[in-house]
């Protein structure tokens, strides 16, 4: 333990000081993302630990398929490669990014972030987590595919959703679909910050309204299977590029509606 | 726009004014907040305290009006910010977190963070810093903010309330170590607080607020000996303060005790010579008198 005494009184350092010094603009930034992974386990720990015990449930299910299916299992554990077991973590990147914004936003406006600072660092974070998932899926993809499904011929990270070629695809279509989960959850917390309930309803009616009103319009034009062919013209890789523009309309939306938002109660 | 501000002047506030909807705060607010000094904030609930600190540190927007901290308007202005701590009332902390969390991610935003300082508080208010936020008492939870503003040693930090469920030790122990540590690295404080009596002797400076305007903004000093209680035979008494305003008046039976305001050296002496006793009035019984509030609005305990 250090002496009470002796402390240095010239110059005294919690003087208001003469220029205010900003402190460099990207260590503030990084700070906030500091802030966010002073508990890891939200982050990385708790999807980490979901995840394995989604993939040993998968396992076992396999072993089970195998098993009753006799000579016609290979056949059947094919259909694994539909398996939506490794979506979960995008859903669950969403609530991440609700809660990140929810908690901490008030709690770093208490400690003087500036709310610039703080929508920079926090979106900063969520590219960092989503570069960091999608690196840990395309390589579970990977080994997937080198152990013959895991021993097993089963499709967890190889599912058709995240492509089965390239490196570049395995890391591009989770990265993109993360940051798409990440930025919309980071616009919808930001509304509740600013207009709180009123904002929620008024956002789920417009959204439920568009929505019913594209397919509505979808319909009467008979331009069902243009949409269908836009899909498979465009392929999972080139659904995930143009999820960035949605994806960037949320992230410059949120950014402006923080602006002015203020941490109630 | 350049304003006519005194060089010792950490905060000046000029018209300022919130309004939530028809309802409003801050009516046209002056208010300067000078360097080094323990300023308490002091009003009842609902007068406009959290607000006025809420627009000073810029968690909230005003409705017109200027304010400026360390020469500049704070809004958005990391540069301010950096050197400003706001302890709030009911802080809420990450669902997850543990207290050791909060001291870890703290020293990031507070340059002058002294960790020795901190720690020398978490063992001074019994904290266990590996319990979870969400287990900890009301007390536990304002121990953390108190440690936060302390530690921090922000030029400018305020208190909204910092005492919540803190028993009467830990509320000795904060006022003492605000003290101490005040005096080895002076910096600007602001206390908002029900608890006058408790804090009396800590403030340099009183700011009182009441219905969103400033009531009284003065040297504590001063403000002690603005005004004196007059005690004796009722009619004694009544003679003597006949034609000054009466701030407070009290009686049993032929007795009187009247509150009025400052007394000069020549009015105490014909006061004594009448057989009255004098008696100061504390910090609380004034500012109760001059809110013009039953008393039962300041005697509500943590």
């Amino acid at each position: 333990m250090t002496a009470v005494t002796g402390l240095p009184v010239t110059p005294s350092p919690s003087r208001a000081p003469a220029r205010l010094s900003k402190g460099h603009p990207m260590s503030r930034v990084w700070n906030v993302v500091r802030l966010h992974l002073t508990n890891t386990w939200a982050m990385l720990v708790t999807p980490g630990i979901i995840l394995g015990v989604i993939f040993l449930a998968n396992l076992a299910i396999w072993v089970i398929i195998t098993r009753a299916a006799g000579a016609d299992a290979p056949e059947a554990i094919e259909g694994t490669q539909y398996s939506g077991a490794a979506l979960f973590i995008f859903v669950y990147m969403m609530v991440v990014a609700v809660q990140a914004i929810t908690v901490t936003f008030p709690f770093a406006l208490g400690y003087s972030v500036t709310r610039r600072d703080y929508y920079l660092g926090t979106s900063l974070l969520f590219v960092l987590l989503a570069l960091a998932w999608s690196i840990v899926l395309a390589a579970l993809s990977l080994l997937e595919e080198a152990t013959n499904g895991w021993g097993l011929g089963g499709h967890m990270f190889t599912s058709i959703y995240f492509g089965n070629g390239e490196v570049a695809p395995r890391l591009w279509i989770p990265f993109a679909g993360l940051l798409f989960f990440f930025f919309i959850g980071a616009a919808v917390a930001t509304i509740y910050m600013r207009w709180r309930m009123n904002g929620m309803i008024v956002f789920w009616v417009v959204s439920l309204i568009l929505v019913v009103g594209l397919a509505a319009l979808v319909t009467y034009t008979d331009s069902w299977p243009a949409v269908g062919n836009w899909f498979s013209t465009n392929g999972v890789v080139g659904v995930a590029s143009w999820s960035l523009v949605p994806t960037a309309v949320a992230a410059v939306t949120g950014f402006f509606v923080l602006r002015r938002a203020t941490p109630k109660n | 726009m350049t304003h006519p501000i005194a060089p010792d002047a950490v905060v000046h506030v000029s018209g300022l004014t919130k309004r939530f909807g028809s309802f409003t705060a801050l009516d046209s607010v002056d208010v300067t907040i000078t360097r080094d000094k323990i300023h308490g904030l002091l009003g009842r609930n609902g007068a406009g305290k959290t607000t006025l600190m809420q627009l000073i540190t810029a968690q909230d927007f005003p409705t017109h009006g200027d304010v400026r901290v360390f020469g500049e308007t704070p809004m958005e202005n990391a540069g301010v910010l950096r050197h400003v701590c706001f302890i709030k009332e009911s802080q809420k902390y990450p669902e997850d977190w543990r207290v050791k969390h909060v001291f870890a991610s703290a020293p990031h935003f507070f340059e002058n963070w002294d960790a020795d300082f901190a720690e020398r508080l978490i063992a001074d208010f019994r904290l266990p810093t590996r319990r979870p936020i969400k287990k900890l008492s009301r007390g536990q939870l304002s121990a953390i903010g108190v440690i936060v503003g302390l530690a921090s040693r922000a030029p400018l930090t305020f208190f909204d309330e910092p005492y919540l469920g803190l028993d009467a030790v830990a509320r000795q122990t904060f006022y003492d170590r605000l003290l101490e540590d005040y005096a080895d690295h002076p910096r600007t404080v602001v206390l908002s607080t029900h608890l006058i009596d408790e804090v009396a002797n800590l403030l340099e400076h009183v700011i009182v607020i009441d219905e969103g305007r400033i009531l009284i903004d003065s040297a504590a000093d001063d403000l002690r000996g603005s005004a004196t209680t007059v005690v004796g035979m009722r009619r004694v008494v009544d003679a003597f303060v006949a034609d000054r305003e009466v701030l407070h008046r009290d009686g049993v039976g032929g007795l009187a005790s009247v509150t009025v305001g400052r007394l000069d050296d020549a009015e105490r002496r014909a006061a004594l010579e009448a057989g009255l006793e004098l008696s100061p009035v504390s910090l609380q019984q004034l500012v109760v008198h001059r809110t013009h509030a039953g008393s039962a609005a300041f005697e509500v305990s943590a």
